[in-house]
């Protein structure tokens, strides 16, 4: 099996380089716009208060929300929805390719007529799954440690929140994507569906957070989980999500694993 | 060595796999399992690989279970599918180390004699190789391992003839080595050529198990003349048709009559050659209906 994961984390690494790259890149960028908003900043305030407070809450920014002359508010408000929408997309691709893929190319019937186990195979590949994710936030908590370091005192807390959170999400992600892409292993469908739920969950994230009615639909949204206000003014994440978070994960795989272990594969 | 009892395969959408298939190999024996498209040969093929699960019935390979034991059943396998599909951004040297390792060790002099015997450069990445190129990639990871039981699935498809001569060389000396061979194909002739025995598949249902001997006794021709005598068929001759002065039909009988037949009327043109697997099949059917 260790020649396995080798195999996978090889031919997954140049995707993994190109995306903690975008990501990182995309947490730079909005970090490196910090110094120039933070001096206009009450100009900035000045101009936001003529949205409603909802849609400013929906986005952080309202009472209770996050400041932003801070940076670690600038960076939640602005850097880590990046981190979280383009992180997640790379997370639910890569978690609903990488077993659909030996189907669709048909490569799982050389894997499985080799010795090694349906289980090994779930298990080596989502083991690849979060060692890249986990690598990937490393990365960006790499940058994030300089630039936090740079703008003033580090919170070492509020880093290490900003920079492996969105692991959880992106676990979340990742497993929904690899139990859909046991049932759909047209890469192109696996694909569009795992998208969807990413963008989708965003969707919910933000209606729930605008309307008062439809309050109660952050229980399913995933960023929610991880919201930055909490991370910033709490530093912490709160731990029914944290709880849920891990249930979705475990429950999510495990249904993989059942129904793979049994599965015709008539590539 | 290999053991079907009453397999039985439907699948979901596509209805029939395979029904009440019961067979038995024995070690060292090459088998060939013959049957046009969508008989049921990878149906077959798949089920004592575990890829699919059977409906009912049993198979056992060297005793163990298809199901249950299929991790210590591909340890003793080599395998060929029909269509060869490896990770195509992987070099060939790579991907037969990657192959091999699965089973432990590598034979990397035996590896290299197959990569010569088959002419294949390893230095090149999988997804800029030819199909039949590809075929050999499958033939040295399937032989490489030094398998026990060799399950070939259209082995043959995208080799030139020289090296299908050679990889029937190949499997000849596997044979001598005392692997079982369970060879499947919708080529008759190639499987006249290797195997001891010759079992039929058409619509999921096995319909004889033959020696190859017996086959080549009742080995039946297509034979096809132009003549505008007036040509008397022989119980011998199945499927006679008659169009545009042209007659054709199967012939079962002795080859010495048939010429000693033809030579006594005036013919234009005659061509005596391998009739199609569906005219055999046919040929079959109707002596089971007589029994």
């Amino acid at each position: 099996m260790k020649k396995l994961i080798v195999t996978e984390f090889k031919r997954n690494f140049k995707s993994l380089i190109l995306w903690t790259s975008i990501v990182a890149g995309m947490a730079a960028l909005m970090l490196l716009l910090y110094p120039a908003f933070k001096d206009s900043f009450v100009q900035l305030e000045e101009l936001l208060s003529i949205y409603p407070e909802d849609f400013l809450e929906a986005f952080g920014m309202g009472e209770g929300g996050l400041d932003m002359s801070d940076f670690y508010g600038w960076f939640g408000v602005e850097g880590y929805l990046f981190v979280n929408l383009i992180g997640g997309s790379y997370a639910a691709i890569l978690g609903g390719t990488i077993l659909s893929k030996e189907e669709d190319d048909k490569t799982v019937e050389f894997l499985l007529s080799k010795p090694i186990s349906r289980d090994h195979i779930l298990f080596g590949k989502g083991l690849v799954v979060s060692i890249n994710l986990l690598l990937m936030n490393a990365f960006v908590g790499l940058v994030l440690l300089i630039a936090f370091t740079i703008y003033g005192d580090l919170n070492v807390v509020v880093w290490l929140l900003f920079s492996f959170a969105p692991f959880i999400l992106q676990m979340i992600f990742a497993s929904i994507a690899f139990f859909i892409s046991v049932f759909v292993t047209k890469s192109r469908k696996v694909l569009s569906v795992a998208l969807g739920i990413v963008i989708g969950m965003y969707v919910i994230d933000l209606i729930s957070k605008l309307t008062e009615e439809f309050e109660y639909l952050k229980y399913i949204t995933p960023y929610e989980y991880i919201n930055a206000v909490t991370i910033v003014n709490d530093e912490m994440i709160k731990p029914i999500y944290l709880l849920i978070s891990v249930l979705i994960i475990l429950i999510s795989f495990t249904a993989a694993w059942f129904f793979y272990r049994k599965k015709d594969i008539v590539a | 060595m290999i053991k079907l009892q009453e397999l039985t395969k439907y699948y979901k959408k596509h209805s029939r796999g395979i029904l009440d298939v019961t067979l038995e190999i024995k070690q060292g024996e090459i088998f060939g399992f013959i049957g046009p498209n969508g008989a049921g040969k990878s149906t077959t093929v798949r089920t004592l690989l575990n890829l699919i699960f059977p409906t009912s019935g049993s198979a056992t390979v060297s005793g163990l279970d298809v199901v249950s034991d299929t991790i210590e059943i591909r340890k003793m396998v080599g395998y060929i599918p029909s269509e060869v599909a490896f990770y195509g951004d992987m070099y060939v040297k790579d991907f037969i180390e990657y192959a091999c390792s699965f089973h432990g060790n590598i034979d990397q002099l035996f590896v290299d004699e197959l990569v010569e015997k088959l002419e294949l450069d390893i230095n090149r990445k999988i997804e800029d190789l030819s199909f039949g190129n590809k075929k050999k990639v499958a033939i040295i990871t399937a032989l490489a391992t030094h398998p026990k039981i060799l399950i070939l699935d259209e082995p043959t498809s995208g080799l030139d003839p020289l090296m299908q001569n050679m990889f029937f060389q190949l499997l000849e000396s596997e044979k001598k080595k005392g692997t079982t061979i369970f060879f499947s194909s919708h080529n008759l002739s190639e499987v006249q050529r290797i195997c001891d025995r010759v079992g039929i598949i058409k619509e999921g249902r096995l319909i004889k198990v033959e020696n190859i001997e017996d086959i080549l006794k009742t080995r039946a021709k297509k034979v096809r003349i132009k003549t505008q005598a007036d040509f008397k068929h022989t119980e011998d001759m199945l499927k006679v048709e008659k169009m545009n002065g042209f007659i054709s039909f199967v012939y079962t009988g002795e080859m010495r009559t048939l010429i000693e037949l033809l030579s006594q009327i005036d013919i234009e043109d005659v061509s005596i050659t391998e009739p199609p697997l569906e005219e055999i099949f046919m040929h079959y059917y109707e002596k089971e209906e007589l029994n």
